[in-house]
């Protein structure tokens, strides 16, 4: 009796097991495909398209070319891009003027439009003048290089292209080899245009027409995008070979499955693992696991400023030493990553000009107390703590160590976990009065920093700081030519940061790529994504 | 007809609803790098949010009138678009979980009517409580863990189809049919393969209401004057149970079943998330993190229409089970 009531259940196992085991045959040649799994989506071809996701900026750096484009250098052994080297890439060559106001751009005579088409300058103009007039992501990014009207692009000849600008800016040059200023073939995207549509910007979400290393064979929002390799393309370079002949993004939603894809080597590549499962698979030793720490990101715990008690500088002070910071690093973030606290200032000042850097605060629950004291409150006051729902695996841990650590100087906090979209709404209206938050900066220049994310009444000033000072110094370092007088500015804003204690930086995480071992070149980009460009397979 | 009323008022109130949730979908969108006042307005002013919310209301009801669901952020599609490509999906994959469910849950619940009390039916009643209380995460999870993982026997959990299977013909939508229709069977094999392991994963956690009301209908049915008379005439043993008995016992479990399915379609987020199934719940899970208007109003749209087809076919199947009931 009893196996015939266990029958329906082993025999429905075993049909399973039958059914499943059959082997598939493989189409194409799977050694000369990459395959990239990841849990975000891409929603939109051209990355201007407001609202488009990191993913999207990956493929459009393999669909469309830029004038230029970052080299790589050696961060502690691990490749990350460099700033300081802009090489050309449909650009052969440019010039800077002496005085960094006019900037000569020699297109490549050969480089030809995945349809076949010449690029020539009026491509780019067309292209950049679309990035600063049309209602799309570039206009912001492409100001902070002062690039802001057509009027500063001219087409000299078909093949030489020039751009003005008003102050000799630093960051012009750079702007250009982020994602946004992608050159379009104007022709196609003039045909596709509409009158309520001049720039194409409908068309161009769901088609190309770059000039790319990448051709788009299929793409299925939110699910997966099937490149292949465009064989004309010639702008590569050993470091960014293009090798792959066709590259796979595909979206799947859950870490532990994506985990299990790579180990098994069904996917290639990863990014975006829990930082438990890298663990793992790094003490197995059969996968490369590339961790780069993210040195233009920083995570941070933010107190709004404007907010009481956290209007306080003594109280901002008592928060900073009284966070439980080690436990904090190796319970979010298992350690993987370069710590922001605990450094050593031997006579008080900051030992670097770049942001971010480290700061002499550690865990001194006495220290807090003093503090709390010289604030008015030794008994301490009640507040609460928010982190987003996307965040929750790391933000999570660190939640509740800041909640138990805070309470030993009488600080009482509830912990708040907000949707994304409700967080991010709470902190444009500048509501929540204590929180943790993460920044990257594309160009992470230190006056860049202190621009974006501590002046003004702005969504990305998190603490709403308004010191005149740290505003004028940022403002004047921006136009600063002189290297040591910049460093100078460097040193002072990061004093003023740490004088102030507008919010309390923690750590900068670790991107970890987990890859088969067979992929080479993995290199770490400003846009925190995979370039496949780079890879190739051993 | 006269379910409108009803899909009206699911209309208008998921319509309100978004609205009063306290996140701004323009301010999520815009969270590119740089992305301050003006490009929040932008977005704004695309998914007509600066207008005041009757006018959107009517404006959206003007729509929905013809046909058109708005405009997805999320994916940059239309949301009709983005429903038609994945409803297919979780169709096939809820009614093979429901077919899964009701061929093991409709014999295990007879078994366990047939001896009450005994060693079978505790089992059954062991295995139910297993089914429904593991999550459909957990196993999942366990399945992928055991069947790709280890065994290496299931292809990966990777959506509906391997990325180097071409597609066949857009037909149907469901896969395992227009494989079948194009001639390709190799093709058809490999969608099923995926098919498989998603849909025992989603069986498991349905077994178990279904195994539970076959078993209490049963009892009352075997138990009833006619399975007595029948039984004193010398009835052969499976005249008995499965023409007399079980087809008196269905109604409720067609019911169930219903149920079961409208849940399942809307329900089994957790199944398509975990197995990388592009259908609409986990779309709509995505839309409403990042209060993505659009598609959530027409996810919920689409359930209600289907819970009304589905009672509608409920209804029907009664007066196949059983001729007294007419409609």
């Amino acid at each position: 009796m009893r196996l015939r009531y266990c029958g329906p259940f082993f025999g429905a196992v075993g049909a399973l097991a039958l059914l499943l085991a059959a082997e598939p045959a493989l189409a194409q040649s799977r050694a000369e495909t990459l395959r990239y799994v990841t849990g975000a989506s891409v929603n939109t071809l051209d990355p201007n398209v407001p609202g488009s996701t990191r993913e999207a900026f990956a493929v459009s750096l393999s669909t469309y070319d830029r004038l230029v484009s970052f080299g790589r250098k050696q961060l502690n052994g691990k490749w990350v891009f460099d700033l300081d080297k802009i090489t050309g890439e449909l650009a052969e060559s440019y010039d800077v003027s002496p005085d960094l106001m006019k900037l000569t751009f020699h297109l490549r005579k050969d480089a030809k439009f995945q349809d076949g088409t010449p690029v020539t300058a009026d491509d780019v103009k067309w292209s950049l003048d679309r990035a600063v007039t049309a209602p799309v992501l570039g206009k912001a990014q492409l100001l902070t290089g002062s690039l802001t009207s057509a009027d500063q692009f001219k087409v000299i000849d078909p093949l030489t292209f020039e751009v003005t600008l008003p102050k000799p800016d630093k960051l012009a040059l750079p702007n250009l080899a982020t994602v946004y200023p992608i050159i379009i073939n104007s022709k196609v995207a003039k045909a596709n245009a509409t009158a309520d549509d001049p720039w194409a910007i409908s068309w161009l979400k769901e088609h190309t027409a770059g000039s790319g290393a990448y051709v788009i064979e299929s793409f299925k929002p939110g699910e997966q995008v099937i490149m292949k390799r465009n064989e004309a393309w010639n702008r590569g370079s050993p470091d960014k070979s293009a090798s792959f002949k066709r590259v796979i993004v595909q979206t799947v939603p859950e870490p532990a499955t994506r985990a299990n894809l790579v180990e098994r080597g069904d996917a290639d590549i990863t990014v975006d693992l829990q930082a438990s499962d890298i663990q793992s698979l790094e003490s197995k030793g059969t996968l490369k696991v590339v961790s780069t720490p993210q040195y233009n990101s920083v995570t941070f715990i933010s107190m709004n400023n404007t907010i009481p008690p956290f209007d306080n500088i003594n109280v901002r002070r008592a928060v900073a030493y009284a966070l439980p910071y080690d436990d904090m690093f190796k319970a979010a973030l298992f350690g993987r990553g370069t710590p922001l606290f605990g450094a050593s200032w031997t006579d008080g000042k900051p030992t670097t000009s770049a942001f971010p850097f480290p700061q002499p605060i550690k865990l001194d629950l006495d220290k807090a107390r003093e503090y709390l004291k010289a604030a008015g409150m030794p008994d301490g006051f009640s507040t609460t703590f928010s982190f987003n729902v996307g965040q929750a695996s790391t933000a999570e841990p660190m939640a509740a160590l800041v909640k138990e650590s805070l309470a030993k100087i009488g600080i009482k906090v509830d912990i708040q976990k907000l949707p994304d979209a409700q967080m991010s709404t709470q902190i444009n209206e500048k509501k929540l009065p204590f929180f943790t938050e993460g920044i990257v900066a594309w160009l992470p220049s230190t006056d860049y920093f202190y621009r974006n994310f501590y002046t003004g009444n702005q969504r990305w000033n998190y603490s709403s700081i308004n010191n005149a000072e740290l505003t004028a110094t940022a403002q004047e370092a921006r136009f600063e030519p002189d290297k040591a007088k910049y460093d100078q500015d460097g040193l002072k804003l990061n004093a003023i940061h740490f004088a102030e204690m507008p919010q309390i930086a923690l750590w900068q995480p670790s991107q970890d790529a987990v890859m088969a071992t067979s992929i080479d070149g993995y290199t770490y980009q400003f846009h925190r994504q995979v370039d496949y460009r780079d890879l190739r397979r051993k | 007809m006269s379910s409108l009323p009803a899909l009206f008022g699911v209309l208008v109130f998921t319509f309100l609803l978004m609205r009063v949730l306290p996140g701004d979908p323009a301010v999520f969108f815009a969270s590119g790098p740089n992305a301050g006042k003006e490009e929040i307005e932008i977005i704004r002013k695309q998914m007509g949010l600066d207008k005041p919310v009757p006018e959107q209301l009517l404006l959206y009801l003007y729509d929905v009138g013809r046909g058109n669901l708005g405009r997805s952020l999320m994916t940059g599609q239309a949301v009709t678009t983005d429903l038609r490509d994945r409803l297919p999906a979780s169709l096939e994959l809820t009614l093979t979980a429901l077919l899964i469910a009701l061929v093991s849950a409709i014999p295990l619940g007879v078994l366990a009517a047939l001896k009450p009390g005994s060693v079978i039916d505790h089992g059954v009643r062991l295995f139910c409580a297993l089914g429904v209380c593991v999550p459909t995460f957990v196993s999942g999870l366990l399945l992928i863990y055991v069947f790709y993982y280890l065994l290496g026997l299931a292809p990966d959990p990777t959506g509906r189809i391997d990325v180097f299977t071409s597609l066949p013909p857009s037909r149907t939508g469901f896969l395992t049919i227009d494989f079948l229709l194009a001639g390709d069977v190799d093709g058809w094999w490999a969608a099923f393969r995926q098919l498989i392991l998603p849909a025992a994963t989603m069986a498991l956690f349905v077994i178990a209401p279904l195994a539970r009301i076959t078993r209490a209908s049963m009892l009352v049915s075997l138990g009833s004057d006619f399975v007595r008379t029948a039984r004193s005439v010398g009835l052969s043993w499976w005249r008995i149970v499965v023409t007399y008995a079980l087809r008196n016992a269905i109604l409720p479990v067609i019911t169930i079943a219903g149920i079961v399915f409208s849940t399942m379609l809307g329900a089994n987020v957790l199944v398509e998330k975990v197995y990388s199934w592009p259908g609409v719940a986990s779309y709509a899970l995505d839309a409403l993190l990042s209060s993505d208007y659009a598609p959530v109003q027409g996810f919920v749209l689409l359930m209600a229409s289907i819970f009304v087809v589905v009672n509608l076919l409920v209804d029907v199947l009664y007066g196949i089970a059983d001729p007294r009931v007419s409609i």
